[in-house]
């Protein structure tokens, strides 16, 4: 993976990045994280890189940013630090790949975190080598100009994804047989999606339609997306880029201000849509920024309508960025366990979860950001297509953590919240054979949801 | 230098060196400190907090378990995922904790210094195996009455294991086990930083130090007293440099768990 950026380095524009990054992101949270670490490497056991070598352990990931802290921060960092290793300037050429291999080496899933005796979120000194190397133009081309295209509004020139955001649109309106609402203020949900989702689910994001029909939800959906999967920023370490495409969501919300926002897709997206956006712009929302599971879970409980279970036995896989990093764990248990009666849990669940290794950080399936750069005209030249190759190795390692735990609870079906976990556990599924398969979790209750 | 057998050489050895700098060395331990914590406090931005929770309403019972949840968490994962090294990691804590807060001669010290230590005597552990042997096999008790019940404690003959000789063996061996770790994450080439050694190989000459002096070896007035202050000045060197080296987890970990299940289960109403 690294010898595809090498030749790309330009070390001042490196230099400035590492400065501006640590300069200007030290508070106390930080702080807390760069020194306070014991080196104990209990957060190896959660990570699902550390499955493809140790070197990607959060700890040993994280390091390269503390060598960078100490000398800026600590006064041994700046003596005898630099004399036995312990703490660097800048970083050298063979020391940059490192860097930009770890930073495509962690999802920023969280899992660190909940293991660290100390509390300590590696994920996010991994994300400040992200942001130190999109900075410095380090950041692989395909999925920068995915993500500039989103950050430039240009997305909706694209004809691949109007057709697709369109004909999801008029697939709606001839399932229900009616007009649906679009871009309506006030309503009680305003049904948000995505441009991805809208490509690898519409399926998923017709049947929530159907629901919100169902139940007599007052409901409007979105004429045009708001990016492709936005914030992309967030992901690849572009925070300027990602409060951009964020003023544009707020403006939307704000503007439709609807009771709650309901997001079928429990990826990074929701943490960010529901407190980073939030917390950038300081702003305390009139609405709520919900995932379907929590509102879905909510009318149940409310007895607005009653679920068909199943015999099968099932199992759920937390989405990190739903359940870890936004706090939703009980929401799809509720359902899950009406659903049915032989609901199994993970042997790693909850804050404990294994990450499918894709999202944030790893992105999509390369196969999937292959066929995107398809769509929207972007040539994948051969350094691109290497680096997307070399993406496979942990989610065929991590995935076989995953297998593992779904054949040892005998699940006929996963299901999940989020569409890049729904690719990256099938990719998983089907490398290992394994008997069973990775759905969103609308996909199964639409059809069972009865209304009282 | 003083000769072994010679008389008693009040002034002239390690051992009141180290008590005289016992007190500079508390104070510069509070500066470090105090330096520490005011870094927190200058970098301290106040957090925009989003939502209350409106959705997921969460119980003050629930915030409770939560917070046990969030302490227990890691001990539980690395059980069941990395089982010897969280297993020695722990018991290694735990003695830890034993020697230098129960055995009998620190708690002696820690009185000395603050007085209501006192209170915590009927815990103490005796320095070696002999006592709780007595207890047991011979059921014998103190043959004088003594002010404070070292020996007929509350442990009785617990102490036969529970004790400053043996938890001395085992903390030596869980150290052992923890440098050898260390070791192998040189050969692995992960990294591996110069506090991982200042901590573990002071901590691990200071508990032979003071094993020695304790079990008087060699047994004489001289190297007693000098094994002894040596004993204790390494322990300060350990104190003064606290707040600067990873041995200041012992007062952070408390800080990083609470802010863990702060931002999780009041801030983000994790449920
Ligand atoms: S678990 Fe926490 S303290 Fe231990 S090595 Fe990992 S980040 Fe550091
Ligand atoms: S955030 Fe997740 S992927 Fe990143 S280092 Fe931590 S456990 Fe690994």
């Amino acid at each position: 993976m690294t010898q595809v950026i090498t030749e790309q380095i330009n070390m001042e524009a490196l230099k400035k990045a590492i400065d501006d990054v640590f300069y200007n992101q030290i508070d106390s949270t930080i702080l807390y994280y760069l020194q306070s670490c014991v080196n104990c490497k209990a957060c190896e056991a959660a990570c699902p890189f550390t499955s493809t070598s140790l070197k990607y352990s959060p700890v040993n990931k994280a390091e390269v940013a503390r060598q960078l802290y100490r000398f800026r921060f600590t006064v041994w960092g700046r003596t005898i630090g630099r004399a036995i290793g312990g703490s660097k300037k800048y970083l050298k050429l063979e020391e940059v790949e490192t860097m930009v291999d770890y930073v495509w080496h962690c999802t920023n899933c969280g899992a660190c975190m909940f293991v660290c005796p100390m509390g300590i979120d590696s994920g996010a000194l991994v994300d400040l080598l992200r942001q130190v190397a999109f900075k410095a133009g380090l950041v692989p081309s395909i999925y920068k100009e995915i993500e500039q295209l989103e950050v430039s509004g240009k997305y909706w020139e694209v004809k691949a994804f109007r057709d697709a955001w369109e004909g999801l649109i008029s697939k709606m309106k001839s399932q229900l047989g009616k007009d649906i609402p679009l871009d309506k203020k006030s309503s009680e949900v305003l049904f948000y999606a995505s441009i991805y989702e809208a490509l690898v689910y519409p399926d998923v994001l017709m049947k929530v339609a159907k629901i919100l029909d169902t139940l007599k939800v007052d409901w409007t959906f979105m004429s045009k997306p708001l990016g492709i999967r936005p914030p992309l920023g967030l992901i690849l370490g572009d925070k300027e880029g990602a409060a951009e495409v964020m003023k544009r969501i707020l403006d939307y919300f704000t503007d439709m201000s609807p009771k709650y926002v309901m997001l079928t897709s429990g990826g990074f997206e929701y943490p960010a849509l529901r407190y980073t956006m939030h917390e950038v712009f300081e702003i305390k929302p009139k609405y709520e920024v919900v995932h379907v599971t929590e509102l879905l879970a909510k009318w149940y409980e409310m007895k607005r309508f009653t679920i068909e279970s199943v015999e099968e036995a099932i199992t759920w896989h937390d989405p990190c960025q739903l359940g870890r990093r936004g706090g939703v764990f009980e929401a799809p248990r509720v359902l899950m366990k009406a659903l049915s009666k032989n609901f199994k849990e993970l042997p790693s669940h909850g804050v404990n979860s294994i990450c499918c290794s894709r999202g944030g950080g790893g992105c999509g399936l390369p196969t999937m950001i292959e066929e995107m750069a398809k769509l929207v005209g972007i040539t994948i030249d051969d350094k691109s297509k290497k680096f997307l190759d070399s993406t496979i190795v942990p989610l065929i390692n991590a995935g076989k953590l995953k297998v593992d735990e779904i054949n040892k609870v005998k699940a006929s079906e996963v299901l999940t919240g989020c569409p890049v976990c729904i690719e990256s556990i099938s990719f998983a599924v089907n490398y290992y054979h394994a008997n069973t398969q990775v759905k969103h979790i609308v996909d199964l209750l639409a059809d069972r949801i009865k209304k009282v | 230098m003083q000769i072994p057998f010679g008389p008693y050489p009040v002034g002239l050895n390690l051992y009141p060196l180290a008590l005289d700098l016992f007190i500079p060395t508390i104070f510069i331990f509070f500066a470090g400190a105090s330096y520490r914590v005011t870094r927190y406090f200058a970098t301290y931005n106040k957090p925009f907090i989003v939502y209350g929770t409106q959705v997921r309403g969460i119980s003050q019972g629930e915030k409770i378990i939560e917070l046990f949840n969030t302490f227990a968490n890691s001990s539980r994962v690395g059980i069941k995922r990395k089982p010897a090294t969280t297993a020695a990691g722990l018991l290694m804590h735990i003695v830890l904790v034993l020697i230098i807060f129960l055995l009998a001669q620190h708690m002696i010290f820690w009185a000395y210094y603050i007085p209501p230590y006192k209170i915590l005597f009927p815990l103490a552990l005796p320095e070696s195996s002999a006592d709780g042997q007595l207890a047991f096999f011979r059921g014998s008790n103190p043959y004088t009455s003594t002010p404070y019940p070292f020996v007929h404690d509350i442990w009785g003959p617990l102490t036969i294991i529970l004790n400053g000789q043996y938890l001395t063996y085992l903390l030596l061996i869980f150290l052992a086990i923890y440098l050898a770790h260390k070791f192998s994450v040189v050969v692995e080439r992960l990294s591996i930083r110069a506090g991982d050694w200042w901590f573990f190989v002071l901590l691990f000459i200071d508990v032979v130090l003071g094993f020695l002096a304790t079990s008087h070896i060699p047994n004489n007035v001289f190297w007693y007293d000098n094994l002894l202050g040596a004993h204790i000045l390494i322990a300060e060197i350990i104190i003064v440099t606290l707040p600067f080296t990873r041995g200041f987890h012992m007062f952070e970990f408390y800080l990083g768990k609470i802010r863990e299940w702060y931002f999780m289960i009041m801030r983000r109403g994790m449920k």
